[in-house]
């Protein structure tokens, strides 16, 4: 190449490059606040919950209620988590996955594998408060958030 | 060493040009045509580099896991986009036969060859190594897994055998025990290489993922390079010779083995050929027609005709004296940058040996130069044995060139493009030709030949913008 066509062409990579920099360093502080929001709860959820603790309140019962309750949708990156817990007599018996990331082919892969994990973890923790899947960290987030949601509807 | 100076200068003593300070428009602008598409190239691999970074791909490298992962992804996108590179100068696109000739554009696919393949290997490599840590399971698990588990990668590793495939045929040992055909029948399967790929991009990682702009852009770009190759490289040459309907006019025998066959079809104007230039050949004959030659033609194109002179040599292209009058012909072309359009300085010097004066006798007819500002050097074992020296010498004498033949048997053992007794005497192409500098130098022969005459040229300071010679080993 001349030198002239070295001179531009690295110019343009340069220039080329920094765009794609730039363009990633929002992307990274999105995904930061985002896994921030992940540890407060769901305001609806939270509204949820304190209408359920009133009408609980209100019967005077002081155990959760049983049976099954779905949880809000969370919106991940890699697509959306909702998970629904399935609840007898104060004892989380059951979680189901009802949508699971799934915007390409790697994220359905690494959360299929995520969810029996998460699942079993839960029901021995009795609690969403369990550790990070590891190179799952946006299905285990989501699974979580999704599940305290539905904790927090039962009054859990 | 037998030096035949034929008095061929009829016209004015040799014109004393002052050395030529602005470079030729021509060359001007074919170098910023050649410029614009490096950049263009270099760009491309920037733009993959930036797609992975828009991705906040910057951060993704805190673990192994996620740092192997995320070269594997680099490794395969930038692979990707010099195997579509490669693609696209194997195409026949004419921009890039106009900046840089078709031969040069073939060296150029030819080194990027290997790199391309490594990076896929180490796309390959390094996923699964990444894949493997992230859900702590060993490599072959993880092989085991991708197949299972993620969508289209039976597909992908298919297109990573068959690139193999490709590349190992294409090293120089492999190749030289295949026959031409059979050899790029098999190096012809790198485009299903490449389609076979696609599904996993699209369906498995997250950067190319629904919705993202970095799939348009990807798809945008297979899109652009299917259109040219098939436009370029298969329907224009195949439309081409259906509208110019070329047949076998008459087969002249010029020496023992050596024939000029002259075509004749319609409209061949349109063509637009010029002096230099080569054309891939299919004769439609029997044993002739599953082969594909590259000749130059070997004499000005025109409306009446165009003539190619050919050595009767290797399996096929002995049957080249036997063809008879009226026999189909198809072609791809005009291709090659050995023409006129290479000009850049006001004197011309030609230089050829063998079957490699065909295209010298065809730029003799129309490269421009002022009567006297023009050599004709040919190289041959003995006085009698060049051909086309009749048309050659007449030529010369009508538009004041000065003819050289430089004939005697090659010293053994020693690189020269000479004979003996000239290479001994220390004879060297500034010798010959005093105004060497101001000259562009177009020279054709046999390979190694043509390498001790560029070596030669450079040595008397010739700037290679000035040397023009062409391969046919692609």
């Amino acid at each position: 190449m001349r030198a002239r066509a070295v001179a531009l062409a690295a110019l343009a990579s340069v220039s080329i490059v920094g765009i794609g920099w730039q363009l990633g360093s929002q992307a990274i502080d999105a995904s930061h606040s985002l896994a921030l929001s992940a540890v407060r709860t769901d305001p609806a959820a939270v509204a949820d919950a304190a209408a359920a603790a009133a009408t609980s309140a209100a019967s005077a019962t002081a155990a959760a209620q049983s049976g099954t309750f779905t949880g809000s949708v969370v919106a991940t990156r890699f697509g959306n988590m909702q998970v629904s817990v399935t609840i007898d007599a104060s004892t989380i018996t059951d979680i189901t996955a009802l949508q699971l990331t799934n915007h390409d082919g790697r994220s359905v892969q690494i959360s299929n594998r995520a969810a029996p994990i998460l699942r079993s973890e839960v029901l021995a923790a009795q609690s969403a408060s369990v550790q990070n899947v590891s190179g799952a960290t946006y299905t285990t987030d989501g699974y979580l958030q999704s599940l305290q949601s539905a904790l927090d509807s039962a009054g859990f | 060493m037998s030096l035949d100076t034929r008095t061929t200068r009829t016209g004015p003593a040799a014109v004393k040009t002052p050395r030529a300070t602005s470079p030729h428009p021509a060359y001007q602008k074919r170098m910023r045509l050649a410029d614009s598409l490096q950049i263009l190239c270099v760009a491309s691999v920037a733009i993959v580099i930036a797609i992975f970074l828009a991705d906040g791909g910057a951060a993704k490298f805190a673990t192994p896991a996620d740092a192997f992962t995320s070269l594997g992804i680099i490794a395969g996108l930038v692979g990707t986009d010099l195997l579509l590179v490669m693609l696209v100068l194997a195409a026949r696109l004419p921009p890039i036969d106009r900046a840089f000739g078709h031969d040069q554009a073939m060296a150029v696919h030819q080194s990027l060859g290997k790199p391309a393949l490594y990076l896929i290997l180490g796309h390959a490599a390094l996923l699964i190594t990444g894949y493997a840590l992230a859900e702590n399971v060993n490599v072959f698990a993880e092989v085991w897994n991708m197949f299972t588990s993620l969508p289209d990668m039976p597909l992908a590793f298919l297109g990573l055998a068959l690139m193999i495939g490709v590349v190992i045929t294409s090293l120089v040992v492999v190749r030289r025990k295949f026959r031409y055909e059979a050899w790029h029948a098999v190096h012809l399967l790198a485009y299903l290489s490449v389609l076979v790929a696609i599904p996993h991009q699209l369906s498995v990682g997250n950067l190319l993922s629904e919705g993202a702009i970095a799939r348009y852009y990807w798809l945008a770009l297979y899109v652009a390079v299917a259109g040219a190759i098939i436009v370029f490289r298969f329907l224009l040459p195949v439309t081409r010779s259906l509208r110019h309907r070329l047949v076998v006019d008459r087969v002249d025998a010029v020496a023992p083995g050596v024939v000029s066959i002259t075509l004749t079809g319609h409209q061949l104007d349109k063509l637009r050929a010029t002096s230099g230039q080569f054309f891939v050949w299919r004769f439609w004959a029997n044993g002739l027609w599953w082969q594909a030659h590259p000749f130059s033609l070997s004499s000005a194109p025109s409306e009446r005709g165009l003539r190619i002179t050919v050595r009767g040599l290797g399996d096929a292209s002995q049957q080249l004296p036997q063809l008879k009058r009226g026999t189909r012909v198809s072609f791809e072309g005009p291709y090659g940058l050995f023409t006129e359009n290479a000009r850049t300085s006001p004197r011309v010097v030609l230089v050829a040996a063998g079957i490699g004066v065909a295209p010298i006798r065809s730029l003799l007819e129309t490269v421009s130069f002022a009567p006297g500002n023009a050599t004709v050097l040919l190289r041959s074992h003995s006085l009698g044995d060049t051909y086309l020296v009749d048309e050659l010498t007449d030529l010369c004498r009508v538009r004041g060139a000065e003819l050289r033949i430089i004939a005697g048997k090659r010293p053994k053992g020693v690189s020269t493009w000479l004979p003996a007794d000239a290479a001994r005497a220390g004879i060297t192409l500034r010798k010959i030709v005093p105004e060497l500098l101001d000259s562009d130098i177009y020279i054709c022969g046999p390979r190694p030949w043509t390498d001790a005459v560029v070596r030669d040229a450079r040595a008397g300071g010739v700037p290679k913008k000035q040397i023009h010679y062409e391969r046919f080993d692609w």
